[in-house]
């Protein structure tokens, strides 16, 4: 019995031990990439000048500033963005010898996996970074503390580290890397863009309004509006969902983990290309 | 005696309709070398995959370095070392760098995996290039690399896909050499190739595959016995029918005509053509080419799988102007 436990408990620690590895190894590959570092740190630049000047010079929302209603959309964007790298990155590694020479490595069948969407996260610490930087100059403040700011990042990155997971499961699927950048482009644009990110719900068909009002991104957001204090405008009422942003946030990223990740590990174990 | 450390017992596999994987059976004894030879397409790849736990066989049974390839594949994992056709070298990361990666999934420790690292390059003369990325490695580098973090974790059993595909002459002599120093090191080594030259430089044993199916084994020499003996051509600068006669004689009775080439078997290889061409010389007929044929993988092919007439040489191997 003990030496089940033994067992059990070195083979836990090997698997710790390989997902860091495999973590260690994604990230240092990442660093070395500065044209995809150039691209990912100048995406959120963009998104400001676009959403929040272009668009944002149409758009009003009582009692405030559209930019500040808009800052925790555009971090929330910023992780979703990332699972298109993730897709991108794993097509490309299944597509090469790599992931044989991994596959005949006695290592945790899921450490690769894991590794990447960490990798993922720990390397979208920085594009978090000129996300706030740029919404600091364009005047959007946390105003509710830095206890509960430092919540709602932690909350982005939570939802990133699930969202990294999606990413796995198209590169994992996807035929090539071309497809998996095409493919993971539907539910990004669609977890986008039906949501609270940019508008507010209430004025969407009412079909369109339950897909947005359940759409994590939209719980995602109002938490991060919340806990920033940049909610401005009638707050969301009489939608469970969003009256309970962090607890649906919380809850539908553990959901996205419980399901996605598993079907990855195995996608990953059985795969013969 | 110690056990085979490769067992494949009537494996199969197919892909769709495709049988990749007839059947297929096979014993490596531990300590030598075994050559799968075959063309592209031949199922030389699956069955590596198969014996590496890459892919599960749909029939027959496979035992490597003492455990069964679908049921124990951790353990064999734990054991093996594997060289695929394509590069499996991170490209991005340098050459130590990916070692060392390697040297942690194999549980050694952030240490041992250095240590054991620094060893390999030294060992594949890459030292100098250690710190440079990957990418910047030319294709014989690669390889080496690419064997380097094979044997990271000592394996009992190495598994080489083509090592020597795409490679100039200078970067196959090494890796020859290579090999040859792991096999006297007490590595069992299984290497597929299309080459017959390198089976019979490297190999104790040859299996022949060919559309899934074992069509031949043994020993290079048991092999090259069975195909035939060396050939003797002398090709004429045109056909003249006097000329042509005279030449068939001299080549005696199983002299066969084409053309303007007389071909007879050289069972005495090149005393029969040193002798050949001595005659001509002194006969006086101008030859345009004199030359020593012996049978080439394509005859192998051709006697193993066709089992009516064993076929005779092709392939020039000299080639004396006159």
């Amino acid at each position: 019995m003990s030496q089940t436990v033994a067992r059990a408990e070195r083979r836990l620690l090997g698997g710790v031990l390989d997902a860091y590895t495999a973590t260690r190894r994604f990230v240092i590959r990442g660093k070395r990439q500065p044209d995809v570092i150039f691209g990912s740190l100048i995406t959120p630049v963009i998104f400001v000048v676009l959403f929040g000047y272009v668009f944002g010079s149409s758009i009003s929302v009582p009692g405030g500033n559209y930019r500040s209603y808009l800052m925790p959309g555009l971090f929330a964007m910023t992780v979703l963005f990332s699972a298109a790298n993730v897709a991108v990155a794993v097509a490309t590694d299944m597509s090469e010898g790599v992931v044989d020479r991994f596959r005949t490595l006695p290592i945790a069948r899921s450490a690769i996996v894991i590794g990447r969407s960490l990798s993922s996260l720990l390397l979208g610490i920085p594009v978090l970074l000129v996300m706030i930087a740029c919404g600091l100059a364009v005047g959007w403040r946390a105003d509710n503390g830095l206890g509960n700011a430092v919540l709602a990042l932690l909350l982005f990155e939570l939802f990133g580290f699930a969202i990294g997971w999606l990413g796995v499961l198209v590169g994992l699927l996807a035929g090539s890397a071309q497809a998996a950048d095409v493919i993971i482009n539907i539910p990004i644009f669609l977890m986008g863009f039906i949501s609270s990110v940019f508008v507010d719900p209430s004025k969407m068909p009412a079909w369109l309004r339950v897909i947005a009002n359940w759409n994590p991104m939209s719980a995602l957001v109002t938490a991060g509006r919340q806990l920033f204090g940049n909610t401005i405008g009638s707050p969301p009422s009489g939608v469970w969902s969003l009256e309970h942003p962090i607890a649906t946030t919380v809850a539908l990223t553990i959901l996205i983990i419980l399901v996605v990740a598993p079907i990855c590990v195995r996608l990953y174990s059985h795969s013969t290309r | 005696m110690t056990a085979p450390a490769i067992i494949a017992e009537h494996l199969a596999r197919s892909f769709g309709s495709t049988r990749a994987l007839v059947d297929v059976s096979l014993e490596v004894e531990a300590g030598t070398v075994c050559a799968l030879l075959g063309r592209n397409g031949a199922g030389k790849t699956t069955a590596v995959r198969v014996l590496t736990t890459l892919l599960p066989a749909h029939g027959g049974r496979a035992r490597v370095a003492g455990f069964d390839v679908t049921d124990d594949a951790p353990q064999v994992r734990a054991r093996i070392g594997v060289t695929g056709q394509t590069a499996t070298m991170d490209e991005l990361l340098t050459g130590v760098e990916n070692l060392e990666t390697i040297g942690r999934f194999c549980h050694l420790g952030a240490a041992a995996s250095r240590r054991r690292a620094q060893e390999l390059l030294q060992q594949f003369d890459l030292i100098d290039a250690s710190r440079q990325l990957v990418k910047r490695y030319s294709g014989g580098m690669r390889r080496r690399l690419d064997l380097a973090a094979s044997l990271i974790h000592d394996p009992q059993v190495l598994f080489l896909d083509e090592p020597t595909t795409g490679l100039d002459p200078v970067s196959r002599a090494d890796m020859w050499a290579s090999i040859r120093s792991l096999v006297a090191g007490g590595t069992t080594v299984l290497l597929t190739t299309q080459y017959l030259d390198e089976a019979d430089r490297l190999a104790d044993t040859i299996v022949v595959i060919d559309r899934g199916l074992v069509v031949a084994m043994g020993t290079p020499e048991q092999l090259k016995a069975s195909i035939g003996r060396p050939f003797i051509r002398v090709t004429l600068p045109e056909a003249d029918p006097a000329v042509v006669e005279r030449v068939r004689r001299l080549l005696g009775e199983e002299a066969e005509v084409s053309g303007r080439s007389i071909s007879a078997p050289a069972p005495r290889g090149l005393v029969t053509l040193e002798e050949v061409v001595a005659e001509l010389r002194e006969m006086g007929v101008p030859v345009h080419e004199v030359g020593l044929e012996h049978p080439s993988l394509d005859e192998v092919f051709r006697t193993v799988t066709d089992h009516s007439e064993p076929p005779e040489g092709a392939v020039t191997i000299t080639a004396v102007g006159a």
